[in-house]
Order: C-alpha cells, then sequence, then structure tokens
C-alpha cells in the first residue's frame, strides 16, 4: 500500500483549526441526528449519539491531522457532510470526534478530452451538475437528494439514483479518490491500487474519509424528453417497467408511483397527477436515440394498456424529482423502508405492503426509481407523529415488517448505517459480510473510522432480540389502532 | 406558490431535516457550523415550540439571519420558513432576548423617533437639499398622483442620498406629479417585525397610511424593496384591511413610464450586472422590471451573475443582521462581490439601497474597481 508518510505527533485540535473546532455543548447538540426522528430516550438508550467535538477541516491535510490525532488516542471519528441519511450513517454512536466536511467543497477542474471533474467531497452533487453544465457537460448520475447530498456520501452509501439505469453504478464513474485511511496517511485509490477503489464505495465512511474524488461525466444531452404513463394496475406497471429496463436505448429516469403514493400526495396537500400507478420515464440522448425510445415507450405503453399524461404533468413529475420528502407534510412525522427489489417482485412486494397497511389500518405509499435493468430501489413510507411517543414507538415496528417483505421478495435493505445492522445476515451473503469485515481488520485495526456502523448490529439490536422487539411492537401497534 | 404554513408547532415537526436549505443559506456558507443553517435554525424551532426557554447561544442563531428567503424557494416540505423566523424572534421578544442585544437600540430608536437612526424627523428631508432648484417640489402635496414612500435608509444614509434625488429625477422627466410624507414619514416598521414585535410595527404603519390616504394619491412607489414588500404583502395583513392605494416598486413604475414613452434613457456604454435584492425577489416576486429598465438604456450589456433571480445571493444587509453581527453581514457582501466581479462588469447595479450599501462597502473593504449604483441612480445620469 502506498502511503505518504504519517505524522505521530498530533496536534492539538484548536491550534491546528483554529476556531473550526469546538468543544461547546451547544454546537455539539446539532451533530446528534440526521433525517431519522428518533426519541431523545431511545437515542440515548441505544448508543452515545453526543459527539465530544466537532471539527470543520477545509484541507485533506488537516483531515489526515485529524485522524492521526484521533488514532494516537483510540477516538471514533465520524466523518460526516449534509447528513442526509436516515440510518445514522454519519451519526457518532460511540461519542468521539465529528468531522464536518462541509468545508471541502468545490468543483476543482474539468477534463474536457477524458470527461472526467474532479471535485472535492462536501461539494452538493446539484451544484456540480449546475457547474458542468455551464461547461456544456452534465453528470452521469445523481441522487434524489442532489440539492444537499454531497459527492462523498453519496459515494459512501451505494450510490444509485437518477441516471443510474442508464450509465451504471457509482463503480462505473468513480475513477480516482484521495482517502485519508484510518493511521492518517493518504492514499490516492483507483481500480489497480491495493487496496482498490472499490473498497471505498459504500463503505459509509468506515474505511476512511474520501478528500477528493475524479468522476467520469458526459457532454450534454442533446435533448430531453420526458413521459408520464397511468396504468390499471401494479402488474401492467411492472410489466412495462420490465420491458423498458431491458431496452436499448434505456431511460435516463424511470419514477413508479403506486396508488397509495398519489392518495398520500393528497394527502399531504398536492395535486396528484392521476389516482392509478404511474410510470415517468425520462430519455435523453441524440434526437435520433430519443425518437427511437418514444417508439419503444410507446409499444411498451400499448402493451400494458397505459395512457400517456398530457406532457406539463410529465415536465411536472420531472421537476419535482428531489421533492419526495414533501409527503411530509401529511404527517408530520414519516416512518418507511427502503429497499433495493428485483424489478419481477415490484407487483408482489406492493401487494403484501398493501396487505400490511390495511392489518395495521394505515396508507403505506410506495414509490421508486429503477436503478438497474434488474432492479429497483423502492421507498414504502407511511405517517406517523414523533411528538406522540408511545404510538410512534409502537409505529417504529412497522418498518420492520417492510424490510421483512423486501427480503421475502429477494430485496434488501439499501443502506445500513447502524439501524439497518441488523438484517446484514438476511441481506449479505456470508462470503460477503466476511469479506469487508476483513478490509475493515485491514485497514482500520483500531476500528476508529465511524465504528458501530455497517458491519456487526450492537449487542442491543442483536437481530433476534430486535426482531422479535419489533414483531411485537407491530402487534401492539394493529391492536392498538384497532382499539382507538 | 400555495401557501402551507400551519405554524411554528407544526412546520417544526414537518422539517425533514433534508438540508437543501443549508446548501443555500449565506449564514451556514459563512459560519460553517451546524446551528447557523436553517437546518439547526428548525431544530431551535422545535425546542420553542416544545416550550423551553432559549439560550442566549440558540437566540443569537435565530439573529443571524438575513431573512433572505432563500431557504423557502428550496424547501423539500414547502415550509414558509421566513414565517417560522418571524414566529421565532416574536418568541423570543418575549422571553426578553431583546434587552441585552444590539438590536435594543435599534428598537428604542424606532419606538422613540420612528426611524432607524434616531435622526429628529426633519431629517428624512436632508436629501431634497442636493436636488436642483428646477427638480424641487412640496412635500406632502394633496392631489398629486405619486406618493414616493423614501424609507428610513434612503432619507437618513447621506451615502445613499443620490437614490431619492435620482428617482426625483426620472419622475420629473416623465411629468409625473408627486410628492413624500415629508418628516410625517415613519419606518415601515419591518425592522420591528424581524425583532419580532409586530405589535409596535402596526402603530407606525397606521400612522403611514393614514397620511398617505389624507394625500388622496392614486399610486405609491418605493425604491427599498422592503418598504415595498412590507407595505404590499405584510400591512394589509397586519393592518386588517385593504390599503385602497397600489403600491408599486420604482421600478415598476419606471418600467411603466418606458413603455409609454414617457422615459427615455441615454445610451450607456460598458457591461452591467445586476443583483436581486431579496425583498424584491425572493420576496416580493419583482425580477424582470429592473432587467427592463437596464436594458432600455441604448448599448449597455447586461450580464447575469452564476446565481441570479431566484438563485441570487443575499447581499447581507436584511433582517436586522447589520445590527447583530456586522462582520457576519459583511462576510455575506464580501462573498456577493465575488459573483459580480467574476461577470467582468464595470458597474453592479441593484435596485435597494441597502443592497447598495452593503455591496459598496464591499468593493471598498476589497479595493476593487467596481461601481456600485441603484437602478435610478444608473438611469438618472
Amino acid at each position: 500500500m502506498a502511503t505518504a508518510s504519517v505524522d505521530r505527533e498530533p496536534m492539538a485540535l484548536d491550534a491546528l483549526l483554529g476556531d473550526r473546532y469546538t468543544e461547546s455543548d451547544f454546537e455539539r447538540s446539532f451533530y446528534r441526528q440526521d433525517l431519522a426522528a428518533v426519541p431523545s430516550f431511545l437515542a440515548r438508550l441505544l448508543a452515545n449519539t453526543e459527539p465530544a467535538a466537532v471539527a470543520r477541516p477545509r484541507t485533506a491535510e488537516e483531515v489526515a491531522a485529524l485522524v492521526r490525532h484521533a488514532a494516537a488516542r483510540c477516538l471514533p471519528i465520524i466523518p460526516r457532510a449534509a447528513a442526509t441519511s436516515t440510518y445514522w450513517n454519519s451519526v457518532p454512536v460511540r461519542g468521539g470526534i465529528v468531522v464536518d466536511l462541509n468545508g471541502l467543497r468545490g468543483c476543482l477542474s474539468l477534463d474536457e478530452e477524458r470527461l472526467t471533474v474532479t471535485v472535492l467531497p462536501g461539494t452538493r452533487w446539484g451544484e456540480l451538475e449546475t457547474w458542468l453544465g455551464r461547461r456544456g457537460c452534465a453528470l452521469r448520475s445523481y441522487p434524489t437528494s442532489a440539492p444537499s447530498a454531497t459527492v462523498g456520501g453519496w459515494i459512501s452509501m451505494e450510490g444509485y439514483g437518477i441516471g443510474s439505469l442508464k450509465y451504471g453504478g457509482l463503480d462505473r464513474q468513480v475513477i480516482r479518490l484521495e482517502v485519508v485511511l484510518p493511521d492518517g496517511s493518504l492514499f490516492e485509490a483507483t481500480a489497480e491500487t491495493n487496496p482498490p477503489l472499490s473498497w471505498f464505495l459504500a463503505a459509509e465512511g468506515t474505511l476512511g474519509i474520501i478528500t477528493r474524488v475524479e468522476l467520469a461525466v458526459r457532454r450534454q444531452p442533446a435533448q430531453t424528453r420526458h413521459y408520464l404513463l397511468a396504468f390499471p394496475d401494479m402488474i401492467s406497471l411492472q410489466s412495462a417497467i420490465v420491458d423498458l429496463a431491458g431496452t436499448d436505448p434505456l431511460p435516463f429516469l424511470m419514477h413508479m408511483s403506486t396508488v397509495e403514493h398519489q392518495r398520500m400526495l393528497r394527502r399531504a396537500g398536492f395535486e396528484p397527477p392521476t389516482d392509478q400507478p404511474t410510470l415517468a420515464v425520462t430519455f435523453q440522448g441524440d434526437a435520433d436515440e430519443v425518437a427511437r425510445a418514444e417508439a419503444l415507450l410507446r409499444r411498451a405503453a400499448d402493451r400494458c394498456g397505459a395512457n400517456e399524461l398530457p406532457a406539463d404533468r410529465a415536465v411536472e413529475e420531472w421537476d419535482n424529482r428531489f421533492m419526495a420528502l414533501r409527503l411530509k407534510r401529511g404527517g408530520p412525522t414519516l416512518l418507511g423502508a427502503e429497499s433495493w427489489l428485483p424489478l419481477d417482485k415490484l407487483n408482489a412486494y406492493n401487494a403484501d405492503v398493501t396487505q400490511l397497511a390495511h392489518r395495521q389500518r394505515v396508507n403505506i405509499a410506495t414509490y421508486g426509481n429503477v436503478v438497474s435493468p434488474t432492479a429497483a430501489s423502492v421507498m414504502s413510507l407511511f405517517a406517523a407523529d414523533e411528538s406522540r411517543s408511545i404510538s410512534y414507538i409502537l409505529a417504529l415496528g412497522l418498518t420492520n415488517r417492510l424490510y421483512d417483505i423486501a427480503l421475502r421478495h429477494g430485496g434488501r435493505p439499501y443502506g445500513i448505517g447502524f439501524w439497518n445492522t441488523p438484517y446484514i445476515r438476511r441481506a449479505w451473503s456470508q462470503a460477503l459480510s466476511a469479506e469487508r469485515r476483513a478490509r475493515k481488520r485491514q485497514i482500520d485495526p483500531l476500528n476508529i473510522t465511524n465504528p458501530g456502523k455497517l458491519y456487526e448490529p450492537p449487542a442491543i439490536l442483536w437481530p433476534p432480540l430486535f426482531n422479535a422487539a419489533m414483531r411485537m411492537l407491530a402487534w401492539m401497534h394493529r391492536v392498538t389502532g384497532r382499539v382507538s | 406558490m400555495k401557501s402551507f404554513d400551519t405554524g411554528l408547532e407544526r412546520e417544526s415537526l414537518i422539517c425533514a431535516r433534508c438540508g437543501y436549505c443549508q446548501a443555500v443559506c449565506p449564514v451556514f456558507e459563512t459560519l460553517g457550523w451546524e446551528s447557523t443553517g436553517p437546518r439547526g435554525r428548525m431544530l431551535i424551532a422545535r425546542a420553542a415550540a416544545q416550550g423551553h426557554v432559549l439560550s442566549p447561544d440558540q437566540a443569537q442563531r435565530v439573529y443571524q439571519c438575513t431573512l433572505c428567503g432563500h431557504c423557502r424557494e428550496v424547501c423539500s416540505t414547502r415550509i414558509d420558513t421566513v414565517s417560522i423566523w418571524a414566529e421565532l424572534r416574536k418568541r423570543l421578544a418575549e422571553q426578553g432576548h431583546l434587552s441585552d442585544r444590539p438590536l435594543a437600540a435599534l428598537r428604542d430608536n424606532l419606538l422613540a423617533a420612528g426611524n432607524i437612526t434616531g435622526d429628529a424627523a426633519e431629517n428624512r428631508l436632508l436629501w431634497q437639499e442636493n436636488l436642483e432648484p428646477t427638480q424641487s417640489f412640496s412635500s406632502q402635496l394633496a392631489g398629486v398622483e405619486v406618493v414616493y414612500f423614501v424609507g428610513c435608509v434612503a432619507s437618513l444614509y447621506p451615502q445613499v442620498s443620490a437614490i431619492p434625488a435620482s428617482l426625483a429625477s426620472l419622475l420629473r422627466r416623465a411629468d409625473i406629479s408627486f410628492t413624500t410624507l415629508g418628516s410625517g414619514e415613519k419606518c415601515c416598521g419591518f425592522p420591528l417585525i424581524a425583532m419580532g414585535l409586530p405589535d409596535e410595527a402596526r402603530r407606525l404603519a397606521q400612522e403611514n397610511l393614514n397620511l398617505v390616504r389624507a394625500l388622496g394619491a392614486r399610486t405609491l412607489v418605493m425604491t427599498c424593496p422592503t418598504c415595498y414588500r412590507t407595505w404590499k404583502r405584510v400591512y394589509p395583513e397586519l393592518l386588517g384591511e385593504p390599503l385602497g392605494v397600489e403600491v408599486l416598486h420604482a421600478t415598476e413604475e419606471l418600467v411603466r413610464l418606458v413603455k409609454e414613452r414617457r422615459l427615455v434613457f441615454k445610451p450607456v456604454e460598458g457591461r452591467v450586472t445586476y443583483h436581486d435584492p431579496c425583498d424584491l425577489g425572493r420576496n416580493g416576486g419583482l425580477y424582470d422590471p429592473p432587467r427592463l429598465l437596464i436594458e432600455a438604456a441604448p448599448s449597455v450589456e447586461l450580464v447575469e451573475m452564476a446565481d441570479s433571480r431566484g438563485d441570487a445571493q443575499c447581499c447581507g444587509g436584511g433582517g436586522n443582521l447589520e445590527s447583530v453581527d456586522p462582520e457576519l453581514a459583511a462576510a455575506i457582501a464580501d462573498r456577493r462581490l465575488v459573483q459580480a466581479l467574476d461577470t467582468g462588469a464595470s458597474t453592479l447595479i441593484t435596485a435597494c439601497q441597502q443592497c447598495r450599501r452593503t455591496l459598496a462597502a464591499a468593493a471598498r473593504r476589497q479595493r476593487v474597481r467596481l461601481k456600485v449604483v441603484d437602478v435610478v441612480e444608473f438611469l438618472a445620469k
């Protein structure tokens, strides 16, 4: 492994970072959460989410000095930027130093011949897309939270979203990563290095801190066309999805909405395009490619009995592609599960979810994006109210039921963090689990970078106990729901 | 856009903590702590909703906001964040947080003198002393078409006294009979609303409206976007009645005069750029009138900044931030100035006396050759 020299003399962090380092109670209290609404007593019971300090480096060298400081003291170090996930991926669970990477923000250079961009990890995907657009280029894929999600953050997650169906996952787009390893050394990872770049993708910041990224991009497409199809039922929607995910040219975006999703939109105060299941499809490319794609779409729509909705509604769906959380207006809290699902199981999954919703007397809205020719990333959400502690805790049990349904249909949780560690043994093969743990042991023997995530559930989330407890909560939710 | 506002209690729960707001917040961009962005501020709002007495640290973060409205534009759950910040400041005022801050002096000036500086009321007329004899007019003249509501900043800060003088000159050229409220004009009340004192603002609003009604004018124009927005959007709600007078920003009135060919501008050579004031653009909904006016000057080349219209960065001068944290306000202005310089323009035009002040100060601080003017100054030459 090629590494830079390591300074073993840790500096005082306030001397290194000045007013970009704090141990203040007030500032630290803002770094105890991500998007997940977890009652504070439950958070305290399960983990130590209170960081001892927060540091805001601006350079890779400062990150390296921070990591060396932590390594010398065996302190956990937790990378964080936009904190837009829901599984505590960037929340401390064993205290330690939160490294806020928002200061490493900016687009550095565009290589127009090789079509690659070099960017700092705290850069927002939306900001990068705008920057590229001004130079005639575009991202190949980006997350559905692009306005806030950062480049380093999404790379550390699984990184499937808008554009992934056409251009593949981030493993086909990230060319080079600069990473500060857990010993504080700077390492440049590519496909050829040892360890290879692929180890750091979806590692959730547990193998080091990404400080620079080189990404493959594309020229801006000549044409973009949006379509919105309404289907008589989920079977025909699934059939069209399977058809279109196997075509050439592939859509840039395929976004599905169930009837329950349309209903929940209405309840939240928005006008859904229809009350039927829908598929929003966007094609990009040159005129010939888009024309061929349009013909394929119309054929699939005819075969599946779909109606094409007006073009302005299709554009509206596209414009709302980052606004999934507007459903929260019908909450005020949303609970749910995001799963990776085989395309041919979408209907069966939704049927089981609908049955669960019926039993539990809640509306569970399912929507998702097709992210590969065989799989979709699917979100199932239901309204809850975190200010009513008891009913909220009971409702948490339903998330487990949703993951059970996904796992039963060959799916798995999308993203692990802390909260989904009880599902690892069911989601990953034994070989994959062993391989990942071996990587962690090799690169981070002290287990200081983002500990408590991704590899093993903590004792308190021991799967048999966790599953039993969650089933009990779901059962109580059902009973109390009936009573009320 | 449809309003969903249900009040601080529920909206602070609805916040998804997605961070879209944080990505565009000028305060977060400058200070960097999670507590300094709208997402952090919403956690403070949640604490207030739960009935907690807020700490001085929490209060400081609530006041460290320009009320620019960028967070509202991008909110994934469509929260009217600016309303939440106003409500939060009201609760801070109720909890006594104003008393030990520089804001208290501003409040005292407004309550005692009816303006932001505490100047004597007659000083509101000082800007008129620079007018040519042919441009002079009588204040509080009944029966005129237009009343010009000058605003505190243009009336009382000599650095920007050319703004009212320029508008007076343009209205004269178009042969519009106009007047002002003279020394009777009071602050529009926005600074009081922004410090959580809407009841005190209501008194000033009523006094101003009474004066305007007494003059019987058809139209009220303002060069200050904050006064404009307060009159147009806040007064009817605050006073509980329609105003009965057309409220226009000066750029709207001038566009009308250009279209009627009552105003023609001389050619202006060179490249200029335009800064959208938050209270005129995002909070007031007016993006085109200033641009139409600039482009009505022959030969001028208008170049947009990287972030413009609804995406425009704030100048740092809003929301009483200059009183609370002048260094932060200056740092925000410095960031915006960089975008103006990147256009290669020799003149930065805005349509707000406060933006004109903060951006001109930034240009002086950074020792750059960039002329900063209000659109009426640009056109009156």
